[in-house]
């Protein structure tokens, strides 16, 4: 398994690969923040467990109009409510980001397997683990707004 | 003669993708159709007229895997060629799909560039 330090960078290298390729959304990593989040307020998140050799999860947490900005431009069609289409998109970044998690933690994704994609949102929840976890949570910046990828991996 | 494709991508988000990615590429296609599963995948296939199928992996009721497995088994439709378009590219499970007759893999995500370069060959 790569090092903390190593997933990080790769996930950045993974997050803007599927925004400036797919999402054809420019970001910016603004950072990695080392306290758990708080209580998220009119959000979506989208996420993806993994099971195997690795336990845990991967989410990716929009507040709701960075959430319809992202979906706008994935489908290439104005979205102006929280409805399936993104859900289906936030799931589906969620996937893909998990899907290249794989790849980060094992040599070429063997032993570990990712569940389907779900998505949650709501005006206010929290989102929190109760199993003994390393966590990793970066901070993206999009011009619509900020978003942040969280995974938590079992110790 | 343009080639008809069956996408199946249980994300409706990633075959809007996909679709529009094979317009960006240039390919020259037919008619795009469109399943949910395995399990759509493989009635759409018994009814419409398709050259090709582009398939997740990683899906419900009927994964890519299994419904390759599916497929073979199949007279009327087991030969029609499948590319799997996925998360999934580990050398384990490519190689089942591969083993099971899927003619190639393209990760997610990709680029308009990238599927035509590895799609355009098989259009």
């Amino acid at each position: 398994m790569n090092s903390f330090a190593e997933i990080n960078e790769k996930l950045i290298e993974s997050t803007i690969e599927i925004f400036t390729g797919m999402v054809m959304m420019e970001i910016s990593v603004a950072g990695e923040q080392l306290e758990k989040l708080g209580t998220l307020k009119k959000s979506i998140t989208g996420m993806v467990g993994l099971a195997g050799t690795h336990k845990g999860l991967l989410a990716v947490h929009f507040p709701q109009p960075v959430a319809l900005a992202v979906t706008s431009n994935f489908l290439g069609m104005e979205v102006e409510e929280i409805n399936d289409d993104v859900q289906d998109a936030i799931g589906e970044i969620a996937n893909m980001l998990g899907g290249n998690l794989k790849t980060i933690l094992s040599d070429r994704g063997k032993d570990i397997q990712l569940s389907l994609p779900s998505t949650i949102f709501g005006d206010e929840y929290a989102f929190s683990s109760q199993a003994e976890v390393d966590q990793i949570i970066l901070t993206f910046q999009a011009a619509a707004g900020s978003f942040t990828v969280e995974v938590e991996l079992e110790r | 003669m343009a080639k008809n494709v069956l996408l199946v991508d249980d994300s409706s988000t990633m075959r809007k993708i996909i679709s529009r990615s094979l317009r960006q590429a240039g390919l020259d296609f037919g008619e795009i159709y469109e399943a949910g599963d395995g399990q759509e995948a493989l009635a759409m296939l018994e009814k419409e007229s398709i050259d090709i199928v582009l398939s997740d992996i990683n899906m419900p009721n009927m994964n890519g895997i299994e419904f390759l497995r599916e497929k073979a088994n199949r007279p009327g439709i087991k030969d029609i060629p499948v590319f799997m378009i996925s998360t999934e590219t580990g050398d384990d499970i490519i190689g089942e799909a591969k083993s099971l007759g899927a003619i190639g893999a393209l990760k997610k995500p990709f680029t308009p560039d990238k599927v035509n370069e590895v799609l355009g060959p098989l259009m």
